[in-house]
């Protein structure tokens, strides 16, 4: 039987981190120049939205999966970590692949508004994951989903001709299917049966944590729009984009607190059903907000976007915990992974193409998104496999959902 | 301290209304006819700035003071008073300085000076926390803030040093004026652990929402009062840099310092915010993405064994007792940044007018005058007129607060009381 103590960090951890920061730090002395770019906007212009974008990714995200009773701390600090270990690599991983070596290429704000973009996957399906990893496990999965999100970045862009914006949307989705393969690895290494006794009590929401999810999921709510037209560069677009985010996730909040009350007997409404599909609506709305041109269809979206995300809370687990033994107290599947579909296929289906082409461009399309689709559950296959080896040193199961496996508690307080 | 701390900061409140109306007056004469001069411009350019800033100083440093378990309603709210009465007085100081003494126009770069001046008084504010009434804390933003426009006023306008994000002028100053108080209040009561100073589960994720606003905007901070476009850009790329680096340091160096390779909560609340600190001096100046990344790695790594080892040491040797441990998250990385400007204009990375015997002697008295002035004013602050706290209530709301008589929120906590047990270490 394995040791019922958590196994110690102490050399492994330090050592990865360190020997990670300091590759970063020499990549980017030779890799990218430190002149300032040429400003094409006014500086305001191009920097307002950072602190928005990092705001959502930092306490966002980190406070909304703060909800389990035991683990909080790990799961607002373990999101930073992840958030900034995650932009240094992006950034670099966009020099490499977009760029060739002899070029000279500069650091730009740009540069850290895209990083923090393409993290935004990584802290998705870190979420999935919280829990049953520690930060070294933590660390591998960051390197390789922000590479395999890049590479699926550049493959839609060469071969299917899919833009930026759209691709950045298409990332809740292969986040969502990532994290969620990566715990069904996490999960099958163990002995059936065994975790889920251990994880019952834990994964219970307390009040005051629960408080503290619904500030990650108020904080998201509101900037979501800025999320949502970061990437659009047409001044009208960007206008359309933020309209439609904004009355999208007004319907969706709605939407999901009525249905909350609804699908329990007594008309209960559920804070985990909210800290969830409340966003939901602004998931879906992504891909598709430059082509919504009225408010309603928007709404529509956000009602539907809100019913799914709210229907999976309540029917999907049963099946996902029961038959496919896939962990998912997060709840990334159908707040993430689901109305990322809706809004990808809405997108799809709205693409107004001339007659002639309809056939083929549709095909690409579609094409595209289960390529998406299939490099996230691959690559979440992967390093699903690469996470159960001994070297990492993971968590024992008794210590799943467990802040005691990685803090020190010198005073192992009252209300723990 | 119903009347004497009620009476007294109305008084003071009548007293920044009266300075007002005899100093200050807006910046908006001019622009009746013209729609979109450069001061308008100006004012919307550094809004955005300013607000940001604003939510530092008031729920980033407030909820950074909550870890306490019983001092969570004090951090925040007399981080909120402090803070507001602070900002007007620095306006006044601030302006008649830098006009000797004429009547002067308030623009929104005094807003953002105005801000900063109270983030000094904050930081000092942590290294008492917990011992000290409120009637000292007005006392002592009264007197920080008289002694931090002076030292500024020498650094920037007669030593004409750099100084864009403050490593020296706020960071250094607010740390080591802290310091130098809570040595003169040093009581040997408090000596070894009091019942209250400690942390509770739900108090330090209070103080990571703190850590988090101000790590979210600390490049605003760095960049909001740099000259206008290409400096601002560079101090924002800088800053971010060095904070990115310096929480990945912070994790590893909290992983190596702790038992079988845990972390502390009080290592990651507050170093990974040293990279921004230590970067401030030399935030603008050309230097390397890679020195950036290399300062921030540093202040975090320091900043760790300054709270695991220096802290003690002060502590017991020194008889300097520092409740949130400024010293590690503003004193060193702040001395750090000044000492790494200096190095910057070395290798010739500032264009700025600024030589290295300057940023030395910006340094020298940053310091200096913080340590004299917090000297005197822990002198003042040790009479006892002000209403100290006795020993056994220090750190606790109820002496200055209406609480809830039952403090736990969630009564199954206690349900689960078996959980409580800690695990033997092999």
């Amino acid at each position: 039987m394995a040791s019922k103590y958590p196994r110690s960090l102490r050399c492994c951890l330090p050592l990865w981190a360190f020997t990670l920061q300091v590759a970063f730090i020499l990549l980017l002395c030779f890799l990218i120049s430190s002149d300032i770019p040429q400003m094409q906007q006014k500086f305001m212009v191009t920097y307002q939205v950072i602190p928005d974008l990092t705001l959502m990714a930092a306490l966002g995200f980190g406070f909304l999966s703060s909800s389990f009773r035991r683990h909080s701390w790990s799961s607002v600090a373990f999101n930073l970590f992840v958030l900034t270990l995650g932009v240094q690599w992006s950034i670099l991983l966009d020099r490499f692949l977009n760029h060739s070596f002899i070029q000279e290429v500069t650091m730009s704000l740009s540069s850290i508004q895209t990083g923090t973009m393409s993290t935004v996957p990584v802290l998705i399906s870190a979420v999935a994951v919280l829990g049953k990893a520690n930060l070294v496990q933590l660390a591998v999965m960051v390197l390789m989903e922000a590479s395999a999100f890049g590479v699926t970045r550049l493959v839609i862009k060469n071969t299917f001709h899919v833009d930026g914006h759209i691709f950045t949307m298409y990332g809740h989705v292969f986040g969502a299917y990532f994290g969620l393969l990566v715990a069904w690895c996490l999960s099958r290494s163990l002995p059936r049966g065994l975790d889920e006794e251990a994880q019952t009590e834990k994964v219970q929401m307390a009040t005051s944590s629960s408080l503290f999810a619904m500030l990650g999921t108020l904080l998201l709510w509101i900037f979501w729009p800025s999320f949502n037209s970061v990437l659009v560069e047409v001044p009208n677009d960007k206008r359309k984009a933020v309209l439609n985010t904004y009355y999208a996730l007004a319907v969706s909040a709605v939407t999901a607190t009525s249905m909350s009350a609804l699908s329990h007997p007594q008309g209960k409404i559920n804070m985990v059903h909210l800290h969830n599909a409340v966003l939901a609506g602004g998931v879906a709305v992504g891909a598709p907000c430059l082509l919504i041109t009225s408010p309603w269809v928007a709404m529509v979206l956000g009602l539907t976007a809100g019913l799914i995300s709210i229907g999976g809370a309540k029917c999907l687990p049963v099946c996902l915990n029961h038959i496919l033994q896939i962990q998912n107290p997060g709840g990334i599947h159908y707040t993430f992974g689901l109305p990322g579909l809706l809004g990808a296929v809405t997108y799809i289906l709205m693409n107004k193409y001339g007659i002639f082409e309809l056939p083929s461009q549709l095909i690409n399309d579609f094409g595209a998104l289960s390529f998406v689709l299939a490099m996230g559950m691959a690559s979440g296959l992967l390093t699903g496999c690469l996470l159960t080896a001994k070297v990492w040193r993971a968590p024992h199961t008794s210590k799943y959902f467990d802040d005691q496996a990685f803090w020190e508690f010198p005073h192992l307080a009252v209300g723990f | 301290m119903r009347f004497k701390f009620s009476l007294m900061a109305i008084g003071l409140e009548v007293v920044m209304i009266v300075l007002f109306g005899l100093f200050v007056e807006y910046d908006i004469a001019h622009q009746v006819n013209a729609t979109r001069s450069p001061k308008t411009d100006q004012f919307l350019q550094l809004y955005p700035l300013f607000q940001d800033v604003h939510v530092m100083i008031f729920v980033g440093f407030g909820f950074l003071m909550t870890f306490l378990k019983k001092y969570g309603f004090s951090g925040v709210g007399f981080n909120l008073f402090l803070a507001a009465l602070g900002l007007q007085w620095g306006t006044i100081v601030q302006g008649l300085l830098h006009d000797k003494g004429q009547n002067f126009h308030i623009g929104i770069k005094n807003m953002i000076n105005a801000d900063f001046s109270t983030a000094t008084v904050l930081i000092s504010f942590g290294a008492v926390l917990g011992k000290t009434s409120p009637i000292q804390m007005l006392v002592m933003t009264i007197l920080e803030i008289a002694v931090f426009a002076g030292n500024e006023h020498l650094v920037t306008n007669i030593f004409q040093a750099s100084d864009t994000g403050a490593s020296m002028t706020i960071h250094a100053f607010g740390a080591y004026f802290g310091l130098a108080v809570a040595g003169i209040l040093y009581r040997p009561g408090l000596r070894w652990e009091h019942k209250n100073e400690e942390s509770v589960y739900h108090s330090d994720l209070f103080a990571m929402i703190g850590t988090l606003f101000l790590w979210i905007f600390w490049p605003s901070f760095n960049s909001a009062i740099a000259e206008p476009e290409e400096k601002q850009y560079r101090a924002v790329i800088n800053t971010y840099l060095s904070l990115v680096a310096s929480v990945i340091m912070a994790y590893a160096l909290s992983s190596l310092v702790e038992r079988r390779g845990r972390l502390d909560m009080v290592h990651i609340q507050n170093a990974t915010l040293a990279g921004g600190v230590a970067v401030g001096t030399c935030a603008d100046m050309e230097i390397p993405l890679y020195a950036a990344m290399g300062i921030g790695s540093i202040a975090g790594i320091i900043s760790v064994l300054g709270y695991k080892f220096l802290s003690p040491l002060l502590g017991n040797k020194l008889m300097i007792k520092d409740t949130c441990g400024v010293h590690n998250l503003h004193g060193l990385p702040g001395v750090f940044g000044g000492l790494a400007s200096i190095l910057a204009i070395y290798f010739g990375m500032s264009a700025g007018s600024s030589s290295m015997a300057m940023q030395a002697a910006a340094l020298g008295s940053s310091i200096g005058s913080a340590i004299v002035g917090g000297l005197a004013t822990g002198l003042i602050l040790k009479l006892p007129i002000w209403d100290q706290p006795p020993d056994e209530n220090c750190y606790d709301d109820s002496l200055y607060w209406k609480v809830p008589k039952v403090r736990e929120l969630d009564p199954q906590f206690f349900q689960h009381a078996h959980h409580n047990h800690l695990e033997h270490e092999v």
